[in-house]
């Protein structure tokens, strides 16, 4: 089956992570959960990119003693994408970082963690 | 009830159109034009042979510093979001034991594996920001052990900059000397899979490990004192 | 060449330098980051520089030595060079505006502001989709960590919605990039254009969500709770940068990435925009915060340029030069007015009357407010023009409709808070800061914006032709404001004089008539002004204003110089206008008809455009299958000006609230306008057997009711000023009823009250307005007797009155003579009667304000009230002399008049013999005999009544008893009180307020309508995300027709 491929399994785990996050941000009520859910998405979205990369039967993307410069092509995985994931992780850490930073002044500034009580600005 | 029933449909027809992004995909067997490209020109334009490496710190340089400039954005914001108004040094639990005596074993262990780490970025798996990753956790680890220990910031800020303005620099470098911004011959490619080849990348890769191991330290440092605070 | 890398190396390389400046030498830090910012710019204006006048190719700079799309690659063409020159200003005079708040947050500050402004030029130059992701985020980082330049709970939950939305929309792009390089092997624009992806629904889906994220980024509606928030709380510093800055490069993102994508994705984003552009001023309505305000105008205006970017397949005309003319002014104004709410502190809209107290600070509002509207001689007026016009060419009239239907509802609430500034009392006593780093960078802006306008009318076909000089004189006059009222009334003069010898030797026919009308009559109009003391701030520039722009109407040879003469003059008219005592209402409600009205008549041009091909007047007269619409449109157009009605509902108040002097320019002149608009539709629908007999008809019925409406409303007035504005209303009715007749003697009637009706209405509006000026009040029951203090009033007054009803001998009889004839020759009976009635009822309030004003008895309170101002008398007795000679001599005016008439009407024209006698088809008049009758008659009743009345009786004010009742509202027993009550009694409903009730309950309406509308931003930032990920399904149906 075709489907039991890896980088199926892997871009449809990848998929189901990216709406298991979407589910955190828009139904939990609580920030720091919102902020998981964010992180779900942000993971997806990597496992994703990770997916699309992937050569049938590649192996890593690194020049070695295994895979000789030569032959090299028809051996490893597509670089590229390894790369944008890297930058994608480090941005989604910054990103998640400065998110609880701020969860961790709203909660100084009103005591809760519930995103319903930050409604102050509106219309 | 009705509210989760609308999420769940929301959520469907996000679904829906990722699946048909998803449909479109077919699992490749062979390269596309621009990693063949990487894996033929790559080893000989950059002499790096990490590949991935090879993307990150040349090819997709701009990408990288970039990323960089995230990390050490973040950093400053929570440093002037987080500043303590006043110091209030109450830590309120105490520390174990283990942790502390584990945490003097385990730290400058962590620190050398994090420079092995980016010094070795563009010949094995790892880089400057993996690198600078572990070094901040043991940072962490560091300031979980030891809550009173304060991380100078002044210090961390000094290899901050020097290393993100070198970073600049060597970039800078590449549009007189080499083919264009950031491009890592100016220095030379050196011996193939050799610690001392593939131009500048194992340099920008110590910055970057730096300057990542100092953002992030940076960062958990500065959470660590609001949590003292509060 | 300094290449653009070095805008990515100079603002990185500062930004991680400053961690080597200790911390106690901030000034260093600042001073470093402006010479930072100040280097970027120069970058960016020195490559923009390069291209200007020469075709040279866009410039590719390759990273890493390799060619893309292995390496990233940047462009640095022309339209990049504009828009990053564009950003890096704004953010360079943001910086300068922000300097204390950035120094007392300290260096990360500085850091983090180089850094989002470093992004932005990124965005606007990579070619890579990767990279253009980065540097997404690295914008919103950046944008959430200056949120916090101001830290309170309002700022942390804005910033953290906002940091939650873009990560989101971040995460969309990721996807459809990545997927991307997966369909095409490749992250380079440029390549993925070329080759062109291969036509399969998941490579369509990919491109959608790139393309939408983008939008998501540029806050559409109604997913935009996020943005609006951001706009609210962030120090308007950084408001301006988003609005201005990170805007623009989204914009330019979005352009960028739209030749992925297939025809069809363009119509998403003509109705994402659009509705944007509707929903958000519609909801703006009712904010009264003015930060929000600005964020509702603002997203407003960007969705308004993403439509534009999607009608690019509609469109001939390069649409990068009205997207830069739009977004330019969009840019400096938005950037503007965020610092200017910095500056004034307060931000809730009916405080900020404050700002008078610097009317520099006023100006610069104004100049914002009418340049977001696109007012000449902005450079979004002629962007506008052209989008108008192309989109007319193209047939796409529903569009036009939206796009000027949103223009009008965001000048409902600019021009509320406008009105606000300029005349709302306000109570609290809180000062403005004008520190100079505040102000200089919004003065700059408000310089650039008319120096851009300048330039931006030759990028436009015909713009060229716009006369530039007299909008220098009011430059001038506006910088030379601080010199004394009566310096300024001679420069006005000399300046308007000399205008008017340009000009009025050039013209013949009917334009000679109203160049007369309008030039000689604004000369003559601001002779009054000699009167008054001080420096009137601000009267001459926009009194010069509204006559320039009449003059140009004049003058216009294409319809672009006739839309921009009318849009100058309705702006100086709302600002002479607003001046007025209590005048705030009325001025906005003159605004908007003058905005609905001159909406109506653009889209007119624009279909005469489709029609002719090209942008002269003469096009009018071909307009394709779509005339009747068009002239209809023009008609309604020019009557908003002329206040027929139904349209009138602004003028009473706006009249009669002026300035004493300012009443007669506003009334006797302006409204002249619209009645050469009228002349000018009458004659493009091509003389008196066109096709058109429908549209004639009706409006003859409509100026008909209008003379009896307005009649009958001046005979109840009790403010003397208000009757003579309802008095204009019916005469106007009378003008629009001739001119409708659409025959020689129509028209003859029309003109020649159109100039007897300019004479007398000055002389009236300056002889009670000396009244008025010397009593202190508007109402005539508190006048009376007048006569014996004010006597020359009085006299030019009587003749003013004896003209207005048509009594001979003098030339108002004239008038009527012909009017019965033409009637009669059209065969107009039912609708004769009416105007015959009408001419009755005027002779009511024709006695009422002679009588309560000028006879009766003296009040006690008024024993020492002098005769007007000489110069008030002047003009007034200039005027009445030319009516006098008119009179004795009227073939002196009609003889020629007719000859002009001529070649449009050769069919019945009046005969005039040797001595002064016309001849219609059904009778004579000879206007010297009728006035020689008249002044003997005149003399032998007037020695009857002196010999008779030797020994008059006086009668003391008080000789009334009472029997011992005291009145409670003493006036009520004045005779002039409620004068004619009986008749209000009996014809009062055709008065009744029914229109006003009808446009108070449009106005109502809307405004509830947008007041529901916004209660989707609840302020729940998890609800916003919702909105985001419905958004983005939403419009992925539309687009996909189902999924």
């Amino acid at each position: 089956m075709e489907i039991f491929q890896l980088e199926y399994i892997t871009l449809i785990t990848g998929g189901l992570l990216v709406l298991t996050g979407l589910w955190g941000i828009i139904s939990q009520k609580n920030l720091i959960r919102m902020v998981i859910g964010f992180s779900l998405f942000d993971t997806g979205l990597h496992v994703i990119m990770i997916s699309i990369g992937y050569i049938r039967n590649g192996t890593a993307p690194i020049l070695d003693k295994a895979v000789d410069k030569v032959n090299a092509a028809g051996q490893i995985v597509d670089p590229l994408p390894q790369a944008l994931v890297l930058t994608a992780i480090v941005i989604g850490l910054g990103v998640t970082a400065l998110m609880l930073a701020y969860v961790v002044r709203l909660h100084k500034e009103k005591g809760s963690l519930n995103i319903t009580n930050f409604k102050d600005l509106k219309w | 009830m009705i509210k989760k029933l609308i999420y769940i449909l929301v959520l469907v027809g996000a679904g829906i159109i990722m699946a048909q992004l998803f449909a479109g995909f077919s699992g490749s067997t062979e390269l596309s034009e621009t990693a063949r490209y990487y894996v033929e020109s790559g080893p000989e334009e950059t002499g790096a042979a990490n590949l991935v490496t090879a993307v990150i710190v040349t090819y997709r340089g701009l990408d990288t510093l970039g990323e960089v400039t995230i990390l050490f954005t973040v950093a400053a914001i929570i440093a002037f979001f987080m500043k303590t108004r006043e110091q209030r040094d109450k830590p309120k639990r105490r520390v174990s034991e283990i942790l502390t005596t584990g945490a003097r074993i385990l730290v400058p262990g962590t620190m050398l594996f994090g420079a092995y780490i980016f010094i070795n970025g563009h010949l094995s798996p790892g880089g400057g920001f993996q690198g600078g990753a572990i070094i901040a956790s043991g940072f962490a680890l560091m300031l979980l052990a030891f809550p009173q220990a304060n991380l100078s910031h002044k210090t961390i800020r000094w290899v901050e900059s020097i290393s993100g303005f070198s970073f600049v620099i060597i970039g800078v470098l590449g549009i007189f000397m080499a083919g264009g911004f950031l491009d890592n011959s100016i220095l030379p490619l050196g011996n193939f899979g050799s610690l001392f080849s593939a131009g500048a990348i194992p340099i920008i890769y110590i910055f970057i490990g730096l300057k990542v191991g100092a953002e992030l330290s940076n960062v958990v440092g500065h959470m660590h004192e609001k949590q003292k605070e509060i | 060449m300094v290449t653009p890398i070095f805008i990515i190396a100079t603002g990185l390389g500062l930004a991680f330098a400053l961690g080597f400046i200790p911390k106690k030498h901030i000034n260093l830090t600042g001073i470093l980051s402006f010479l930072g910012l100040a280097f970027m710019t120069f970058i960016s204006g020195q490559w923009l520089f390069s291209y200007l006048g020469n075709n040279e190719l866009s410039q590719f700079i390759f990273t890493a030595g390799a060619r893309p799309p292995f390496a990233i690659a940047l462009k640095m063409g022309q339209a990049e060079a504009m828009i990053t020159l564009l950003i890096n200003v704004v953010g360079l005079l943001s910086a300068v505006f922000l300097y204390d708040k950035l120094k007392q947050i300290g260096r990360n500050a500085f850091i983090i502001y180089l850094v989002l402004i470093m992004a932005l030029n990124v965005i606007v130059m990579t070619r890579d989709l990767f990279n253009l992701f980065v540097f997404l985020e690295i914008t919103s980082i950046a944008t959430a960590g200056l949120m916090l330049l101001d830290s309170n709970l309002k700022t942390l939950s804005a910033g953290f919605k906002y940091l939650l939305a873009t990560s989101l929309i971040a995460g969309v792009f990721l996807i459809g990039t990545i997927f991307i390089y997966s369909f095409g092997g490749s992250l380079f624009i440029d390549d993925l254009t070329a080759i062109g992806m291969a036509p399969l629904k998941a490579v369509s889906v990919a491109v959608f969500l790139l393309m939408i994220s983008i939008i998501l980024e540029l806050k559409p509606f109604p997913a935009n709770g996020w943005g609006l928030d951001v706009y609210q709380t962030a120090n308007p510093g950084i408001s301006s940068v988003i609005s201005g800055g990170t805007a623009t490069a989204m914009l330019f993102a979005l352009y960028k990435i739209m030749p992925l994508s297939t025809m069809q994705s363009y119509d998403i984003l003509i109705w994402v925009g659009l509705i944007t552009f509707l929903g958000s001023n519609l909801m703006g309505l009712k904010q009264s915060d003015a930060r929000r305000l600005l964020g509702y105008s603002s997203i407003g205006q960007i969705g308004l340029m993403i439509s534009i970017i999607g009608m690019k397949p509609y469109i001939q005309f390069d649409i990068q030069i009205i997207l830069l003319a739009i977004l330019i002014t969009h840019l400096m104004a938005k950037a503007g007015f965020f610092w200017l709410t910095g500056i004034v502190g307060n931000t809730d809209i009916s405080k900020w009357g404050m700002i008078r107290k610097h009317p520099e600070m006023l100006f610069l509002m104004g100049t914002f407010v009418f340049a977001l509207i696109g007012f000449p001689p902005f450079p979004s007026f002629f962007g506008k023009w052209q989008l108008i016009m192309e989109l007319s060419s193209s047939g796409h009239f529903l569009w036009i409709g939206l796009i000027l239907l949103g223009s009008l509802i965001e000048a409902v609430y600019l021009f509320r808070w406008l009105g606000y500034a300029i005349k709302k009392e306000t109570a609290t006593q809180s000062s403005i800061d004008i520190r100079p780093h505040k102000t200089l960078p919004t003065i700059i802006f408000a310089v650039f914006l008319y120096g851009v306008g300048y330039l931006a009318s030759f990028w436009f076909p015909m713009g060229g032709s716009i006369n530039w000089l007299p909008l220098a004189f009011i430059a001038i006059l506006f910088a030379l404001d601080f010199l004394p009222a009566w310096i300024k009334n001679i420069i006005s003069i000399a300046g308007l004089s000399y205008y008017a010898y340009q000009i009025i030797p050039e013209q013949e026919g009917l334009y000679l008539i109203f160049a007369f009308i309008f030039l000689i009559g604004g000369i003559l109009t601001l002779i009054p002004g000699f009167t008054n003391k001080g420096k009137r701030i601000g009267f001459y520039p926009v009194a010069m204003m509204m006559f320039v722009g009449m003059g140009m109407l004049i003058e216009a040879q294409s319809m672009l110089e006739f839309f921009f003469g009318w849009e100058l003059m309705t702006a100086g008219s709302y600002f002479l206008i607003i001046r007025g005592h209590r005048s705030m209402p009325h001025a906005l409600s003159y605004m908007l008809f003058s905005l609905g009205g001159a909406y109506l008549i653009f889209a007119a041009f624009g279909i005469a455009f489709a029609g002719s091909g090209n942008f002269l007047m003469s096009g009018l007269s071909t307009m394709g299958g779509l005339g009747g619409i068009a002239y209809t449109l023009l008609a309604i157009g020019f009557m908003t000006k002329t206040a027929s009605l139904g349209l009138h509902i602004w003028l009473p108040g706006a009249h009669a609230e002026a300035e004493s002097d300012v009443s007669p320019m506003v009334s006797a002149i302006l409204l002249k306008a619209g009645v050469l608009g009228l002349i000018i539709t009458f004659m493009a629908m091509g003389g008196p057997n066109n096709e058109y007999t429908t549209l004639p008809y009706v409006l003859g019925w409509l100026g008909a009711i209008t003379a009896l409406v307005g009649n009958l409303a001046a005979a109840f007035q009790e403010d003397a000023k208000r009757l003579l504005a309802y008095s204009s209303i019916g005469q106007l009715g009378y003008i629009l009823f001739a001119l409708a007749m659409m025959t020689h003697l129509g028209w003859l009637t029309g003109i020649g009250y159109s100039l007897s009706h300019f004479a007398y209405k000055a002389i009236l509006f300056m002889g009670i307005g000396a009244v008025v000026l010397r009593l202190k009040t508007h109402n005539m029951f508190e006048m009376g007797g007048m006569i014996k203090k004010m006597p020359f009033t009085f006299i030019a007054v009587l003749m003013g009155i004896i003209t207005l009803a048509g009594i001979p001998p003098l030339i108002g009889f004239a008038g009527k003579w012909l009017f019965y004839n033409a009637i009669i020759e059209k065969g107009w009976y039912f609708q004769g009667t009416i105007i015959f009635f009408a001419g009755i009822i005027a002779f009511l309030y024709c006695f009422r304000i002679l009588y309560a004003v000028f006879l009766g008895q003296l009040k006690d309170e008024h024993r020492n009230v002098k005769e007007a101002p000489i110069w008030y008398l002047i003009p007034q007795y200039l005027l009445l002399l030319s009516i006098m000679i008119f009179s004795a001599k009227p073939e002196w005016i009609f003889q020629p008049l007719g000859s002009m008439l001529a070649p449009i009407f050769p069919q019945g024209q009046l005969v005039w013999n040797e001595g002064g006698t016309a001849f219609s088809d059904i009778g004579y008049w000879n206007g010297s005999w009728v006035m020689y009758i008249i002044g003997i008659m005149f003399v032998m009743i007037f020695a009857w009544l002196f010999i008779q009345n030797r020994k008059p009786k006086k009668v003391k004010q008080f000789n009334i008893v009472y029997a011992g009742e005291k009145p409670e509202r003493p006036e009520t027993t004045h005779m002039a009180y409620n004068m004619y009550s009986g008749y209000n009694k009996a014809l009062g409903f055709i008065t009744a307020n029914g229109i006003t009730t009808f446009w108070n309950w449009i106005s109502e309406h809307v405004t509830a309508m947008g007041d529901s509308l916004r209660k989707i931003y609840s302020g729940n930032g998890q609800t916003y995300v919702f909105h985001i990920i419905l958004f983005v399904i939403i419009v992925y149906l539309f687009s996909n027709g189902g999924f």
